[in-house]
């Protein structure tokens, strides 16, 4: 048993590599079942008409891109399909490549024009305080779009005064935005529904809001994703990375049930060799 | 002396502290648009706070390559990084350093390719280190260990669609602890840190908490 506790951890990280790459690799498909978070969210965007304008922030970085990109690629994907009218924001430096790479692909899927189907404004530093601010003057806080044209030229974002002239708001973040800048300075104070998806070790913080009403969705991490995935009937790379994140974690729990049972049994033979 | 170090700073914290406070609580147009003042005026002070955190960052890697100690090729990479990226941010794909953003260029592709894979390997690590970890250390010790032992297992199955696969009870379970102890327990550390946030931010405007001031003799 001592051997056991004492296992080169080479073999640990292989036997996770082999799960991760092992379905990926040969294909395996397990079914999904949206949870009631995540059909919130998905019913937010259906309550909305077709030209409605939704604000959709941008809030992480690139090393939680493998969780995030597939969420934002599905929300997206829903927004457009339905005709809706997208205008991107990133409260997070790191965040406008990023946004960048899954508009334009959207915009080639669905043939999106610049300034009238969507409009990026980019990064603004200040966190909480670019809240408040779009929520006063949305043409204060963001004068000029990422690529410099003036908001008051843009078909779409002319006429917007306020987070109150959206139809919903929508954060994708990787830190605490949802819950320290956006429900305080944004829906508590405009009353915007507000929808939001967020990494995996983040969700469980933010059930207070969704008991609350002040979230009114909320995708989870890759399996958020894959769930909103499964209802937009669209599979993607979150769907297609669920069946590597289920093994992952099938062996994780494997790694911690034998090692309690290696961890008990050594402890035994130890007190019974005292004894 | 005692009033540019202790007086003013206690009157400025005041000043805007209850102004911060009138601005939130009240509709009318004026302290409406007082509000939009002093939010442009922390997003301009937010901005200088990266030029600070630079030359921190900066200044910390100098030192670690002048004195040379270990690990002080990372401190060049670091270093040789940021001025390559910053010479294609000034370059600016020939539009330079006053134009808005190019939509292409050689910052993007450094950023694409370079950049954002590197840091979501680094993340992905994570995955192995975890696995190692919770083999060698998370033992269930004590009946509290046991416990969030036994929940992390059955939160972790029932995320994942192979948890619904081995039983309903899974995901079952799993809505259980989120919905109801999880959100028990966060909603009462989100009403005590709320609060105290709360209590501190009054003892400041008021002039109680003065440890932000520095030092300590008058």
């Amino acid at each position: 048993m001592h051997k056991l506790l004492a296992i080169d951890r080479r073999i640990i990280f292989a036997l996770v590599f082999i799960s991760v790459a092992g379905p990926l690799l040969a294909g395996i498909s397990l079914p999904i079942t949206p949870t009631d978070e995540v059909k919130a969210a998905y019913d937010q965007f259906e309550k909305l008409d077709a030209g409605d304008i939704v604000l959709v922030s941008f809030s992480y970085g690139a090393s939680t891109q493998p969780e995030m990109l597939p969420m934002s690629r599905a929300i997206l994907h829903h927004a457009f399909r339905r005709d809706l009218k997208v205008v991107a924001i990133c409260l997070w430096p790191e965040a406008p490549g990023l946004a960048q790479q899954v508009l334009e692909e959207m915009a080639a899927e669905f043939d999106l024009e610049y300034g009238v189907d969507y409009a990026f404004m980019g990064y603004k530093p200040g966190n909480f305080s670019v809240i408040l601010n779009m929520g006063q003057d949305f043409h204060s806080a963001f004068p000029q779009d990422q690529w410099g044209a003036a908001t008051g030229d843009l078909d779409l974002t002319r006429s917007l005064r306020s987070l109150r002239d959206f139809a919903l708001v929508l954060d994708l973040a990787a830190g605490d935005s949802i819950e320290f800048w956006w429900i305080p300075y944004g829906q508590e104070k405009y009353g915007f529904t507000f929808v939001a998806g967020c990494t995996a070790v983040m969700a469980p913080d933010l059930y207070p809001f969704l008991d609350s009403g002040q979230l009114g969705g909320l995708l989870g991490g890759l399996a958020g994703a894959a769930e909103y995935e499964t209802l937009i009937d669209r599979r993607g790379s979150a769907s297609t990375g669920m069946s590597a994140q289920s093994m992952a974690h099938l062996v994780i729990t494997l790694f911690v049930i034998i090692g309690n049972i290696a961890y008990f049994a050594a402890r035994r033979t130890s007190s019974e060799q005292r004894s | 002396m005692i009033f540019l170090s202790r007086t003013l700073p206690l009157v400025i914290a005041f000043a805007f502290g209850m102004l911060g406070v009138i601005g939130y609580y009240v509709p009318h147009g004026d302290a409406q648009s007082l509000e939009r003042e002093m939010a442009l005026w922390v997003r301009i002070v937010f901005a200088f706070s990266y030029l600070l955190g630079l030359y921190s960052l900066l200044n910390l890697h100098w030192q670690r390559i002048r004195q040379r100690v270990a690990g002080w090729a990372y401190s060049l990479i670091a270093i040789l990084s940021f001025a390559v990226m910053m010479v294609f941010v000034v370059y600016n794909d020939g539009l330079g350093p006053f134009a808005a953003q190019a939509e292409a260029g050689g910052y993007k592709w450094l950023f694409d390719n370079i950049h954002v894979p590197c840091t979501s390997t680094m993340f992905s690590i994570l995955a192995f280190f975890i696995a190692s970890a919770a083999y060698r250390t998370f033992r269930a010790r004590t009946p509290e260990a046991a416990v969030l032992l036994i929940a992390a297992v059955i939160v972790m199955l029932g995320r994942v669609p192979i948890g619904r696969e081995l039983s309903d009870l899974f995901p079952m379970a799993t809505d259980w602890l989120l919905n109801v102890p999880n959100l028990a327990a966060k909603r009462g550390i989100l009403l005590g840190v709320s609060l105290g946030a709360i209590a501190t931010s009054l003892r400041i405007i008021f002039g109680i908490e003065r440890s932000y001031l520095g030092g300590g003799a008058e």
